[in-house]
C-alpha cells in the first residue's frame, strides 16, 4: 500500500525546451527549504568562523563609513541635519542602505559564485539569491545595535511604539532589495560586464537617496523626482522611527511601497526563472 | 516490469558558440553591435558579421527506459554523453523534444558537490546531502551510516580542508551511495579510494542495482559497462548509433574504435 501511494505521489516531470518567460515554481522551492536552510547556515558559519574579527568587521564597516562622512559632510561641509548630530543622522540611514545594497550585491553574485555547483547539480536556482537575505539581515541586526548605542549616548533614544514600525519597514526593504537582486542576478547571466557595472550603479543609487544629506536641501520642485526612488520614502520612515524627524509615515504610502516592492519581486522572480535555464549553458 | 522510468522523445540540444568574445556569454559589445548586424542582414551582407556558430550536441534522441533497468552510455569524446546526462539531470534544458521522468532522479555527475573546505565533515554531509536532493530527515536517519562507511568517525567535526584527499573522496562518495534514488544517474565516479574502499563501493553499487533502482551510467571503461549494465546506448556525433544488449553494443563499439585507429 505504502509503495503504491508513493508511486502515485510522484507527478511525472517534463523536461522541455524553455519558453521565453516562465513562472517560478514556488511549490518546488518549498521542497528545497532544507537546502535553503543549510546554505544560510553555511554563510553564517563561514562569516563568523573564518576571521577572528568576523563580528568586529561587521561593526567596523558602518563605523568607518560614518567617520569618513562625518569629517567631510558633517564637519567640513556642515550639512544641516536638524535636531540630531550628523554622524547619527548618517548612520540611521546608512544601516538601511547597507542592508539594501548587501542583499542586491550578494543575490546578483550568488550565481557566479556557485557556478561549480550549478553545472553539476539540479536545484531551483532561486535558493541561491534567497539564501543571501538572511545573512544581510543578521548584519543589519548588528549595525542596528550599533545605532542604538549611539542613540543612547546622545540621549536621542526613547522607548517608543515607533519601533513597532521597524518590522514592517524591514519587510518592504527586504522584498524590494531581493527583487532588484533577482533582476541583476538574471542580467548577470547575460552580460558578464554587469559584475563591474553593479558597483557603480549601487554607488550612484546611494548618492541619489537622501542618506548623507536630508531631502530638504534638494529644491522643492525636484524633490518629487527623488521620491520616484522608493528608497527615499523608506529612509524617511526609518528616520522618523530612529530620530523622530519628519512626519508619521502615512499608512497608504507604506501600503503602496509594499505593493510596488512585491510586484517588483515577482517580476524579478519571473525574469530570474526564465534566465536560469541559460545559466548552465552560458557560464 | 514494463513500467516506464524515463521517456525521451526526439531530444535535440543546440549550443551557440559566439566567436571572439571570450566564451559563450554576450557582452555589451555584442549588444552595441546588434543594430549594425541587423542593418547588414537587411542589406544581405550579414554573413560577414556572423556572430555565432551553432553546434548540435544531440540530434533527435529517442529512447525509453523501464523501471529497474541499468543502462550504459558509451561514445567518443564530444559524442553528446555529458549533454544527455545534463538534460536528464535537469541541469540544462533541451532545444527540441522532451524528456519525461516518471520517478525521482538523483544525479551524481561529480562527488562532493558543494563541499566547502572550511566546514566540518558533519556540516558538509548535510550541505552536500541537501544539494543532492535528500530531505533533512533522510540525512539525519542515514548520518551514522554515512560516517561509518566513510571511515572518518574521528574527524567528523574537523574542517574538511585538513582531510587527506583519500578521506575527502571517501566522505563524498559515502554520501552519494547513501542516496535512495529511484533513478540514479552516474558519470564515471565509481573509481574512488584505495582497493579496499573500491571493493566496498562496488558492493554498494551492486546492492543499489539489486534493490531495483534504475541506473544510467556514462563510462569510458567497457568492463564497468559490461558488469553493471544490461543495456547500452552508443552515441556518436549527437545521435544514437546503436541501442541494445551491452555485450553486443560494446563489442561493436570496440571494433569501431579499433578500425578507426
Amino acid at each position: 500500500m505504502n509503495i503504491i501511494r508513493r508511486e502515485n505521489e510522484f507527478a511525472p516531470i517534463e523536461i522541455a525546451p524553455p519558453s521565453f518567460l516562465e513562472f517560478p515554481r514556488f511549490r518546488e522551492l518549498w521542497e528545497y527549504k532544507g537546502l535553503l536552510f543549510f546554505l544560510i547556515r553555511r554563510d553564517i558559519k563561514l562569516r563568523f568562523q573564518q576571521t577572528v574579527i568576523g563580528f568586529l568587521w561587521i561593526i567596523l564597516q558602518p563605523l568607518i563609513q560614518m567617520s569618513i562622512f562625518y569629517v567631510f559632510l558633517g564637519v567640513l561641509v556642515k550639512v544641516p541635519t536638524g535636531n540630531v548630530p550628523y554622524h547619527i543622522f548618517f548612520l540611521s540611514a546608512f544601516i538601511v542602505w547597507q542592508l539594501f545594497s548587501q542583499i542586491i550585491n550578494l543575490s546578483a553574485l550568488s550565481l557566479v559564485g556557485n557556478i561549480g555547483i550549478i553545472i553539476k547539480c539540479y536545484f531551483p536556482r532561486m535558493v541561491l539569491p534567497l539564501s543571501t537575505v538572511v545573512s544581510a539581515l543578521i548584519d543589519f541586526g548588528i549595525s542596528f545595535l550599533l545605532l542604538l548605542l549611539f542613540l543612547l549616548i546622545d540621549n536621542i533614544y526613547s522607548l517608543s511604539f515607533r519601533y513597532l514600525l521597524i518590522p514592517v519597514l524591514l519587510v518592504i526593504t527586504t522584498v524590494f532589495a531581493s527583487g532588484v537582486g533577482l533582476l541583476f542576478g538574471a542580467m548577470m547571466v547575460l552580460f558578464r560586464d554587469m559584475k563591474n557595472l553593479l558597483g557603480f550603479i549601487l554607488q550612484i543609487w546611494m548618492y541619489l537617496t537622501p542618506i548623507m544629506y536630508p531631502i530638504s536641501i534638494v529644491p522643492e520642485k525636484y524633490q518629487i523626482i527623488f521620491y520616484l526612488n522608493p528608497l527615499t520614502a523608506l529612509v524617511d520612515a526609518y528616520r522618523w522611527v530612529f530620530l523622530r524627524q519628519g512626519n508619521l509615515p502615512r499608512f497608504d504610502h507604506l501600503l503602496i511601497s509594499l505593493v510596488v516592492a512585491t510586484v517588483l519581486w515577482f517580476s524579478g522572480a519571473i525574469v530570474f526563472r526564465s534566465m536560469e535555464n541559460k545559466i548552465a549553458d552560458v557560464m | 516490469m514494463g513500467r516506464l522510468a524515463i521517456k525521451a522523445e526526439n531530444v535535440s540540444k543546440k549550443y551557440q558558440i559566439r566567436q571572439g568574445l571570450g566564451g559563450l556569454q554576450t557582452s555589451f559589445k555584442a549588444i552595441l553591435n546588434a543594430p549594425f548586424n541587423w542593418l547588414m542582414r537587411q542589406n544581405g551582407r550579414y554573413t560577414h558579421f556572423h556572430p555565432s556558430e551553432t553546434i548540435w550536441a544531440l540530434r533527435n534522441i529517442s529512447f525509453d527506459v523501464e523501471h529497474g533497468e541499468s543502462i550504459g552510455i558509451i561514445g567518443r569524446n564530444g559524442a553528446g554523453k555529458s549533454t544527455l546526462l545534463k538534460i536528464i539531470s535537469r541541469i540544462t534544458r533541451p532545444s527540441k523534444g522532451k524528456i519525461t521522468l516518471y520517478q525521482r532522479v538523483n544525479s551524481l555527475l561529480e562527488i562532493g558537490t558543494g563541499f566547502n573546505p572550511d566546514l566540518s565533515g558533519r556540516e558538509n554531509i548535510y550541505l552536500n546531502g541537501s544539494f543532492l536532493g535528500m530531505k533533512l530527515s533522510e540525512i539525519k536517519q542515514k548520518f551514522d551510516e554515512i560516517v561509518t562507511f566513510s571511515e572518518i568517525e574521528k574527524f567528523i567535526d574537523t574542517p574538511v580542508k585538513y582531510y587527506s584527499s583519500g578521506m575527502y573522496m571517501r566522505l563524498a562518495f559515502s554520501i552519494a551511495v547513501h542516496l535512495t534514488p529511484e533513478i540514479l544517474i552516474l558519470d564515471e565516479v565509481l573509481a574512488v579510494g584505495d582497493a579496499g574502499f573500491q571493493r566496498k563501493s562496488q558492493e554498494k553499487m551492486g546492492e543499489l542495482l539489486s534493490s531495483g533502482a534504475t541506473i544510467i551510467l556514462v563510462s569510458h571503461n567497457n568492463n564497468t559497462i559490461r558488469n553493471l549494465c544490461e543495456r547500452t546506448i552508443w552515441l556518436d556525433n549527437g545521435a544514437i548509433k546503436m541501442d541494445g544488449t551491452s555485450d553486443i553494443v560494446v563489442d561493436q563499439y570496440s571494433k569501431f574504435i579499433r578500425e578507426e585507429n
